[in-house]
């Protein structure tokens, strides 16, 4: 499971198309999390302009974070909650 | 204790202090709580329990650094030192509970989605958040941590490992099992919309 792509990363223009998908795979979560460095986010921006497949692969997590950012409903805090939680604190020495 | 850099805080200055930083976080942890616990009481017990830990450990948090990161480390840590052994299984035992909260049918039920809420009443976008609590709701406990640590609470990886005490490139890859995981079982739900995925 643990991607091993920040220390290969630099050979990539040496390997093969299948390799590279792998590695863009591998990328996704940190790109859509905006946790990738820019020589990633170089790589992987030349790869999804010529790979439909990863393209769509990317589209699709980016969606799926959005569904879970944008429309997760919160749940309202019990109105005495702060109170309470103030209350309890006060009594503490 | 109350001994801080020579300058001695009195209770009300400590207790305004402590308010001032860290209730505001409340709404988020309040959430965070309820979605591990999938129940309102214990997430009410857990955030409260949350809370008298943080104030009496105030005195080693340093003022401006990340509240919410902190809070959200020591509601964990309760939960999984003091919570999950009150209730064995609280994911598959408490999630019949929520159902009638969401309003909506287990996602592979036997009526699946068609029978989920009414279209007068709730908006389309209500009907995805509703999907989405569903599955998110089922996968086991820390799958759904990392989901929400990260895509709704917007916590960086370096944070989420600080919360979770483990290292960053496990939180990635728990993170890519997780996402891969509710990603099957939204795909579900988008074919039985006759979505193709």
């Amino acid at each position: 499971m643990e991607t091993k792509f920040t220390e290969t990363y630099p050979n990539v223009s040496e390997e093969g198309r299948e390799t590279d998908c792998e590695k863009v795979v591998n990328l996704l979560d940190l790109i859509i999390d905006g946790e990738a460095s820019s020589d990633e986010q170089t790589f992987f921006k030349a790869h999804i302009e010529d790979c439909v497949t990863c393209f769509e692969s990317h589209q699709k997590q980016r969606l799926m974070k959005s569904l879970v950012s944008g429309h997760l409903k919160r749940v309202l805090v019990p109105a005495s909650l702060a109170s309470s939680i103030k209350a309890k604190i006060q009594q503490t020495a | 204790m109350s001994e801080q850099t020579g300058k001695q805080l009195s209770k009300e200055e400590k207790d305004a202090r402590f308010e001032a930083e860290l209730l505001p976080v409340l709404d988020p942890l309040y959430n965070f709580a309820y979605r591990l616990t999938l129940d309102e009481d214990d997430a009410n017990d857990l955030v409260q329990e949350t809370y008298l830990k943080a104030y009496r450990f105030f005195d080693y948090f340093e003022q401006g650094t990340n509240a919410k990161a902190w809070l959200f480390r020591i509601l964990k840590n309760s939960f999984i030192n003091e919570f999950r052994k009150k209730s064995k299984q609280p994911a598959k035992v408490d999630y019949s509970e929520v159902e009638g909260y969401y309003n909506s049918d287990d996602v592979e039920g036997e009526g699946g989605v068609a029978t989920t809420t009414d279209m007068r009443t709730e908006s389309v976008q209500d009907l995805i958040g509703d999907e989405v609590a569903s599955a998110l709701n089922t996968l086991p406990v820390d799958f759904r941590t990392v989901i929400i640590l990260c895509d709704l609470e917007g916590f960086t990886y370096e944070e989420m490992a600080k919360i979770l005490d483990i290292p960053i490139g496990t939180v990635r890859s728990r993170l890519h099992r997780a996402r891969n995981s509710l990603k099957e079982k939204l795909e579900n739900y988008a074919k039985t919309m006759g979505y193709n995925s």
